[in-house]
């Protein structure tokens, strides 16, 4: 009788701390989840390259689709090179695309008629500023040289990659006419500039990964 | 049908490769042109070298006027008597390559030879290094007949004092020559006392460059004003040109004894 009542209560005991452990590992394991689903949620889901796009002769970088996948937003690191008046730059990029369409062609390939938006690009290089140097007087020329916004305008062209043959879940490839602040202030009632002389070209890939 | 084609797409190409910009202040230059002041100074010298008398215009201050400099281009060339145009500086405004590109385009067209200054806009940015590729050294002299013109490089608030502006060293060298000329101009983008302009050392500046043979005038752009002042009041005149905007330019005409300039509209 004692020995058993013993082992009932060295069973209730093992059976609560179990019950305890249980409750507190799944908390844990909530938690966990939920903070791998809260960073999940901000892995990039596709890569760009893009060649020129007044923004540096290449960039590369991370980016996001969203909302539909009518949004999409860059981080670029671009690369400006080197030539006989200058040291090469390095530069950064954040760019917001809207598209507002995507026609379908068959299974396997997509059109988007229109991708636009707008991108700002900072230049890492210590002969440019963000706001004038003290030397100058207040306000003195009244721009940044270090920071351009840019507008653009572009179409793409989609192909839906086999998953069993191929890294990517799609590639997208991608022209842009752009121009930025100081091109359209300087084309502003100047009938002598001609889009050719304002407007930048540039081209590129997105690879999609999720 | 491949005849027309081939053009066709040769055209797309080529316009597609203009179109192609790395950054606006990435110093790589479409145009072909190189040392614009040396090439247009071996012109003047050779024109000049038994002239009597010279005449020349002086603008200065183009930059993001191009519709204006287009129509001055316009007008001077139907004046067959000029010898040469000095551009005061600011060719460009946010000193961007293209805008040197876009200038020297319009500026090209000019019949006569041209030389050009580098103002401080000229140097923001990587401009300064656009301008010596373009147009060669910030400081220029050149001798037309027997007057030496003095083109300096004056903006000092651009460099920080890392850099010596106005070149005394460069002044020096340029009395070395002095049994090739009589007289002396001495063109600048900024002039003494303005906040451009190292005025620590402008009174020092006035007593160098009186050491020319006869300095007759100073020439500047930058304060987008006519202006005739007697700076140091020691006779020696800064006649000060409009900005390209405000549709005129001031015409020199200089005789061995004397000069006489006029201001015309466009």
């Amino acid at each position: 009788m004692k020995l058993s009542t013993f082992k009932i209560l060295l069973l209730l005991f093992l059976f609560s701390h179990t019950a305890k452990a249980q409750e507190e590992n799944d908390r844990y394991s909530k938690r966990v989840q939920k903070y791998s689903s809260n960073w999940q949620k901000i892995i990039p889901r596709y890569a760009k390259i893009q060649f020129a796009g007044s923004m540096g002769m290449l960039s590369i970088g991370p980016g996001w689709n969203y909302g539909n996948n009518h949004w999409e937003t860059d981080m670029l690191l671009g690369l400006v090179p080197r030539n006989a008046d200058r040291h090469a730059m390095a530069t950064f990029t954040l760019k917001q695309n809207y598209i507002p369409w995507n026609i379908p062609i068959g299974e396997h390939f997509s059109f988007e008629p229109l991708s636009c938006g707008l991108y700002f690009n900072t230049l890492f290089d210590r002969d440019f500023w963000v706001r004038e140097p003290s030397r100058y007087p207040d306000g003195y020329y009244g721009f940044s040289t270090r920071i351009r916004s840019h507008v653009f305008m572009g179409e793409r062209f989609t192909i839906n990659l086999p998953h069993n043959r191929s890294w990517h879940k799609s590639i997208t490839f991608f022209y842009e006419l752009s121009t930025c602040d100081l091109y359209l202030i300087s084309a502003f009632g100047n009938s002598y500039l001609k889009p050719k002389d304002y407007l930048s070209l540039s081209f590129g890939i997105k690879l999609q990964i999720l | 049908m491949l005849k027309q084609i081939i053009p066709f797409f040769l055209f797309t190409l080529l316009t597609a490769c203009e179109l192609i910009d790395y950054h606006p202040y990435d110093g790589r230059l479409h145009t072909k042109e190189r040392d614009i002041n040396a090439k247009n100074i071996r012109i003047i010298e050779a024109n000049t070298q038994n002239s009597d008398t010279i005449r020349f215009a002086f603008i200065g201050d183009t930059q993001r006027n191009y519709d204006e400099t287009v129509d001055f281009v316009k007008h001077i060339n139907q004046n067959d008597s000029i010898d040469f145009i000095l551009h005061g500086g600011d060719i460009a405004d946010f000193g961007m390559k293209k805008e040197y590109e876009w200038t020297i385009d319009i500026l090209g067209k000019l019949k006569a030879p041209y030389v050009a200054l580098i103002g401080n806009h000229d140097i923001i940015g990587n401009g300064d290094q656009v301008y010596k590729a373009l147009f060669g050294n910030e400081n220029f002299s050149f001798i037309t007949n027997d007057i030496k013109f003095v083109c300096l490089n004056t903006n000092a608030i651009e460099y920080d004092y890392s850099h010596p502006v106005p070149d005394f060293e460069f002044i020096k060298n340029e009395f070395q020559d002095s049994t090739r000329f009589k007289r002396t101009i001495v063109v600048m983008h900024a002039p003494p006392g303005n906040e451009q302009f190292n005025n620590n050392v402008k009174d020092v500046f006035q007593l160098y460059i009186k050491q020319f043979p006869s300095l007759i005038f100073c020439l500047h752009a930058h304060n987008h004003n006519l202006s005739v002042n007697d700076l140091f009041n020691d006779g020696i005149l800064y006649f000060g040109c409009s900005n390209i905007a405000k549709r005129n330019y001031m015409l020199f005409t200089i005789t061995p004894d004397n000069y006489t300039y006029e201001v015309i509209d466009f």
